[in-house]
């Protein structure tokens, strides 16, 4: 890969590590798949592919949509590589530790609206996964959202849900003081698909986190 | 000797008494398993009877291991939940008789941060728990003030999907021990891996298994795939808590964290992340006393006051309704 001198680690997430770069001399990242050496060769050959091919295939969707995404530069499915615009701004994880952190809430929950509404599941939205950059509105400011590793195309409400519980479930363990669960979800339901879609957490948290026990 | 905690647990199929020192020393584990007929479930009200039966007994080879009488414990403390009505109710009044008996207080915890405290006993000071059994699959740790859940299964417990297959397949319960002993690779067939976020679902590849089954793929190879598969969506999501929290320990619990390739699993992504991997003992990952009983001490040492609420069962207590007092 054309690839200009790899700058400073950014992040070393579970699934990728990804590094800073000049992409033709525009600010990039690169994003690389480590293989997991406890899952089975052939089962990490597999993952690997499918979430790199997933999430190049989303990324596009989604600016096709007009979603607030990063650019994607470049894909290698043999380097197990992505690269892809760099951002401006900081994780919401940490935006959402500033005091006035909970403005960002119902901005969030519009833009899961919005993915959702685009025919998209994120399959990993937690607070590390969005960018929040201050500035004036339009041009780089607002809320972007990254890392569709875990994603897929789907108009399910069930996985739609699904989404809206890992980011509950993110919100709860990283900022319970935050109480965002009303305000993600009113921003939310403003969506007018909404309503199916909190029909079925509702029902997933009786199931699920709700009803530990099973026979 | 002074200060011995007696432990009483009884959430699902295990009826056991346990005894340790405030010091960490294990004086005694004594456990009873209820074992269903063979091709059929665990009921709820047979698991009790069970239970109620083998109790009393079990408390008193503890106390013999020991080399205690009641009067010299310093307290009492049962599983409260979360598990199966009729079988937390039965431990619940061995507990409450023992120690009303003997004027000794009374506690009682939650089944599943027993699990992650027992780890602390193996040298852990914060770690992520992963917690594998029939019922519970879940990935817990310390923050805030609570014990939270970062993952867990959206549908069935590992545990149960490995004994729903073994029971399919003829094997008699539980099914996961079996299938350890028969998987043979290192071909792997190709199996729903179902990872979303932090949480793991295993309903959609009992189906697939099952259909394989069906369709005559011999048990060694199955078995092998469902569990290089099931174990791996396990590992991947405790590797994601431990990103997500930065904590550098895991813990292994449950049934399910007795499997030999599971550990392997799991130490292999702990080594590649600088991670230090505890896996207690067999007889400490199983539903024991033990671990209620240490929880019970390292609640009420560390100045937990004991509420009504505290003397109650609860099939749903979740993980993280207790805030955590006592570290």
């Amino acid at each position: 890969m054309a690839l200009a001198q790899p700058g400073p680690l950014e992040h070393r997430g579970a699934e990728a590590v990804v590094t800073a770069v000049e992409w033709h001399g525009r600010p990039a990242v690169v994003k690389h798949r480590n293989r997991r050496s406890y899952r089975h060769p052939d089962l990490e050959t597999r993952l690997v592919v499918e979430r790199l091919r997933a999430e190049a295939r989303l990324l596009e969707r989604a600016a096709e949509a007009g979603l607030p995404v990063p650019a994607l530069y470049a894909v290698d499915p043999a380097a197990a590589t992505l690269v892809m615009a760099r951002l401006p701004g900081e994780t919401l994880e940490r935006a959402l530790r500033a005091p006035d952190g909970a403005r960002w809430l119902p901005q969030l929950g519009e833009l899961l609206a919005r993915i959702h509404a685009a025919g998209i599941v994120h399959g990993d939205p937690t607070t590390s996964n969005f960018i929040a950059a201050d500035g004036e509105p339009g041009a780089n400011a607002g809320l972007a959202v990254i890392d569709f590793g875990l994603g897929a195309a789907s108009d399910d409400d069930e996985q739609r849900a699904t989404d809206l519980r890992v980011m509950l479930e993110s919100l709860e363990a990283h900022h319970p003081e935050l109480t965002a669960r009303e305000p993600l979800l009113a921003a939310y339901g403003a969506w007018d698909g909404a309503a199916g879609v909190l029909e079925r957490l509702a029902a997933l948290e009786q199931r699920g986190r709700y009803n530990l026990v099973r026979g | 000797m002074s200060g011995a905690v007696l432990g009483i647990e009884s959430t699902a199929h295990t009826a056991a008494a346990g005894i340790v020192s405030p010091d960490g020393e294990i004086l005694a584990d004594r456990k009873a398993i209820f074992t269903p007929e063979a091709g059929s479930g665990i009921h709820p009200r047979e698991a009790a009877n069970h239970h109620a039966v083998a109790l009393p007994g079990l408390v008193r080879e503890a106390l013999a291991d020991a080399g205690l009488r009641p009067s010299e414990l310093a307290l009492v403390v049962y599983a409260r939940g979360p598990g199966l009505g009729p079988c937390l109710r039965t431990g619940a009044t061995a507990a409450r008789a023992l120690a009303h008996a003997h004027g000794l207080p009374l506690l009682g915890v939650n089944h599943c941060v027993a699990h992650l405290e027992i780890g602390l006993l193996e040298g852990a000071s914060d770690p992520v728990l992963l917690y594998l059994s029939g019922g519970n699959t879940q990935v817990i740790g310390y923050a805030h003030g609570r014990y939270r859940v970062f993952g867990e299964t959206l549908d069935i417990g590992i545990g149960n999907m490995l004994d729903k297959f073994g029971r399919e397949a003829g094997l008699e319960f539980p099914g996961g021990p079996k299938l350890e002993a028969l998987a043979e690779g290192p071909e792997l067939e190709s199996l729903p891996y179902s990872v979303k976020g932090m949480d793991m679902a295993f309903s959609g590849l009992l189906t697939a298994a099952l259909r394989k089954l069906a369709d005559g793929m011999p048990l060694p190879r199955l078995a092998y795939a469902i569990q290089e598969t099931a174990f791996a969506m396990a590992c991947e999501v405790a590797e994601r808590a431990l990103a997500h929290t930065g904590k550098t320990e895991l813990v292994l619990g449950g049934g399910v964290a007795c499997n030999a390739r599971l550990r392997e699993m799991a130490a292999t992504m702990a080594d590649a992340r600088d991670v230090a991997c505890f896996a207690p003992s067999k007889a400490l990952c199983v539903d024991n006393g033990v671990m209620i009983a240490w929880l019970g001490h390292v609640m009420h040492s560390g100045g937990y006051e004991t509420g009504p609420a505290d003397d109650r069962v609860d099939q749903r207590f979740r993980t993280d309704m207790a805030e955590v007092t006592w570290r």
